[in-house]
């Protein structure tokens, strides 16, 4: 498990199971979407709008799975000096920025037909936007100060800040969504899915994990070529 | 006794310090020249800890500084480049604030004494604003007479001062040493002062 | 005793600053004031609008003007160096934080206890209320005295981007924003009242341990990379 910490092993790893891994991701892709538009039955309720969540829920995990890991990242990074951590860091923070967007754009494309409005005042939407938010404050905050060595440090403090007060945020927005409007998505949160729609669920779900980890090898090797060219 | 073993220093992959090795005994005094970006002030930082060295150890009294931060920090005195004093308060104010914050046994007497020694008594209740530069570092020299540490850490102590400050400086160097103080100092010019070590840093390739 | 000391020296020198520049606090008060007038310009004079929204407007006009008083923090001390010298008397930076977070409560946000009567007449609001909001404040005003010791340590280098700071002050604040208007709203069940005091009180707690260690921290790594 070294080359987690470690670039040179972390750029053999990744050289090692980068081409079977773009393979697997494109296969799963395929099926994944050939499932999601073509083999799943629609909703009785929503039609086919429900195609959306083949995009959407995957998008919504990337984006939370991808704080996670910053999080730890930062954790390491400041406990036990290591710097590779702050390399992954900012490495992959615009990785969750965009999967955190898809997610706000296509849930608000769903939201279109489901509620009439593009953007509704619920509770898991506005934290996923707040969750967006953190991430841009992140990214601008490591782009603003000029030395490396201190920006990659004070955004791993803010990383680990903000992942100590995103479960505060979304309690509170739970808490204020309840107060302030009825619970308008109570039928999208069915207590249990057709295996028919979980099939290619979970497909795309393994598909944008691996598309999300190809994009991220990427960038992190560019990372380190990136400070080596410095 | 100060013992500097050793110590590496690099900042962005580009090593400024490369095995510095120093010792400084009781009435001793080091003199560091050496020319614009060298790392002189780096090595006096990391003396005083605000830096850590990537390696190398630094020693106090046979105690490594590592473990006895607080206490080393007790017996030492650091002039930076900058001038710490608050442009908000008056010279009187800073004073009294160095005083408390080193729980120094200084009188009042003793400080107006001095004050008149350098010129800035006149200026006791005067914002440090108004100041001109020359006089806010006298004032921030001040500080190595209120501290009364072992070990002054001098970054270019002699910068904007007229030949008579000067003078008194050296003063009171000479004073120090004389205690069993012991003296570290950058400077580009070479002071009198009897029995003084040059170390002169060169830039590493 | 020596470092009581220190505490003390660092305390009363933090009081006699902000005196000096009491103008400058003064105007962030004003700066308060004329912001619920322009409020009240944006959206009339309607009474029953202004006593329904007056407490958001408050809260967001006090996080507002909270985010003016950033620079305040550690900015001057850390740009002449004064930080270190202090921490060369014996006090960790995390002590330093929490001194320096006493002294911008008492000058920048006690303050607002006498200015929120006013706020609240400009806006019309009941007088009943203001207790509950009091007791809000009391509490609020020490969650987001801490992110803002946060997000002025983490800026101490940022030389580029200056609404940073307010950033991230407003994105982390978010809870206190809306527990602390909640409390108004739900101020008829004593009940729903005490649950949502001890939430903030718990945030408070849980700021109240984190902010020394990360403005410590940002300090630290900001002084070593001068």
């Amino acid at each position: 498990m070294k080359f987690l910490i470690n670039p040179n092993r972390f750029t053999k790893f990744s050289d090692l199971i980068f081409k079977p891994l773009i393979y697997l991701s494109s296969v799963f892709l395929i099926i994944g979407i050939v499932f999601a538009f073509f083999l799943s039955p629609d909703d009785y309720q929503q039609g086919a709008t429900v195609r959306i969540m083949y995009i959407h829920v995957p998008a919504a995990w990337i984006a939370i799975l991808t704080f996670f890991i910053m999080t730890l990242y930062s954790i390491i990074g400041l406990a036990f000096k290591i710097n590779f951590s702050f390399i992954i860091n900012s490495a992959i923070a615009p990785i969750g920025a965009v999967f955190t967007l898809i997610c706000i754009i296509t849930g608000s494309l769903w939201g279109k037909p489901m509620w009439g409005t593009w953007w509704v005042w619920d509770a898991r939407l506005t934290s996923v936007a707040i969750l967006f938010l953190l991430y841009l404050i992140i990214i601008f905050l490591k782009n603003s100060i000029t030395n490396i060595n201190v920006s990659e440090k004070i955004t791993a403090v803010l990383i680990i800040v903000g992942s100590i007060n995103l479960p505060i945020i979304k309690f509170s927005v739970d808490w204020w969504n309840t107060l302030h409007q009825p619970a308008s998505i109570s039928k999208l949160s069915s207590p249990s899915i057709d295996p028919s729609m979980l099939r290619p669920l979970v497909i795309m779900t393994i598909a944008f994990m691996l598309l999300a980890i190809v994009i991220g090898i990427i960038r992190i090797k560019a990372e380190i070529l990136k400070r080596k060219l410095r | 006794m100060l013992l500097v073993n050793n110590i590496y220093f690099s900042r962005q992959s580009k090593t400024i310090l490369k095995d510095i090795n120093l010792s400084l005994p009781p009435k001793g005094i080091i003199h560091l020249t050496g020319n614009n970006g060298v790392g002189k002030t780096t090595l006096l930082k990391i003396i005083c800890k605000i830096l850590n060295p990537d390696e190398g150890d630094i020693f106090w009294n046979g105690k490594n500084i590592k473990k006895n931060h607080y206490d080393f920090c007790k017996n030492i005195t650091f002039i930076m480049d900058k001038n710490t004093s608050n442009e908000n308060l008056t010279v009187y104010e800073n004073i009294i604030f160095w005083k408390n914050i080193f729980s120094s046994q200084i009188k009042i007497n003793e400080i107006d004494s001095i004050l008149k020694v350098l010129g800035l008594l006149q200026y006791r209740n005067t914002s440090t604003i108004h100041l001109s530069f020359g006089e806010i570092k006298k004032l921030e020299l001040i500080r190595l007479i209120i501290e009364q540490k072992k070990l002054w850490v001098l970054d270019e102590p002699f910068v904007g001062l007229d030949l008579k400050s000067v003078e008194i400086i050296l003063q009171t160097i000479t004073n120090h040493l004389d205690l069993n103080g012991m003296v570290i100092f950058t400077s580009h010019t070479l002071p009198t002062i009897p029995n003084i070590n040059t170390l002169n840093l060169e830039i590493n390739e | 005793m020596s470092s009581l000391n220190s505490i003390l020296g660092v305390f009363l020198r933090e009081l006699k600053i902000h005196y000096r520049s009491f103008f400058n606090i003064l105007s962030i008060f004003l700066f308060f004031i004329l912001s619920i007038i322009i409020f009240v310009f944006a959206i009339g004079s309607n009474k029953e609008l202004l006593n329904q929204i007056g407490v958001g407007i408050i809260w967001t006009i006090i996080l507002l003007s909270n985010t003016l008083s950033i620079k305040k923090f550690f900015q001057n001390d850390f740009d002449d160096n004064s930080l270190i010298i202090i921490h060369m008397s014996g006090l960790s930076y995390e002590i330093i934080a929490l001194i320096k977070m006493l002294a911008i409560w008492i000058f920048l946000q006690a303050p607002f206890f006498i200015i929120l009567p006013i706020a609240f007449l400009l806006l019309e609001m009941q007088f009943d209320n203001l207790k509950i909001v009091y007791l809000s404040f009391l509490i609020g005003s020490v969650i987001i005295t801490c992110i803002s010791a946060i997000s002025g340590s983490m800026n101490l280098l940022n030389k580029r981007n200056f609404s940073m700071g307010g950033l991230i002050i407003m994105i982390l604040s978010i809870p206190v924003i809306i527990f602390g208007v909640n409390i108004i709203n739900v101020s008829s069940n004593i009940e729903i009242i005490k649950a949502q005091i001890n939430i903030l009180l718990g945030i408070m707690f849980f700021f109240l341990a984190i902010s020394p260690w990360a403005s410590g921290l940002c300090i630290k790594i900001s002084l070593q990379n001068k």
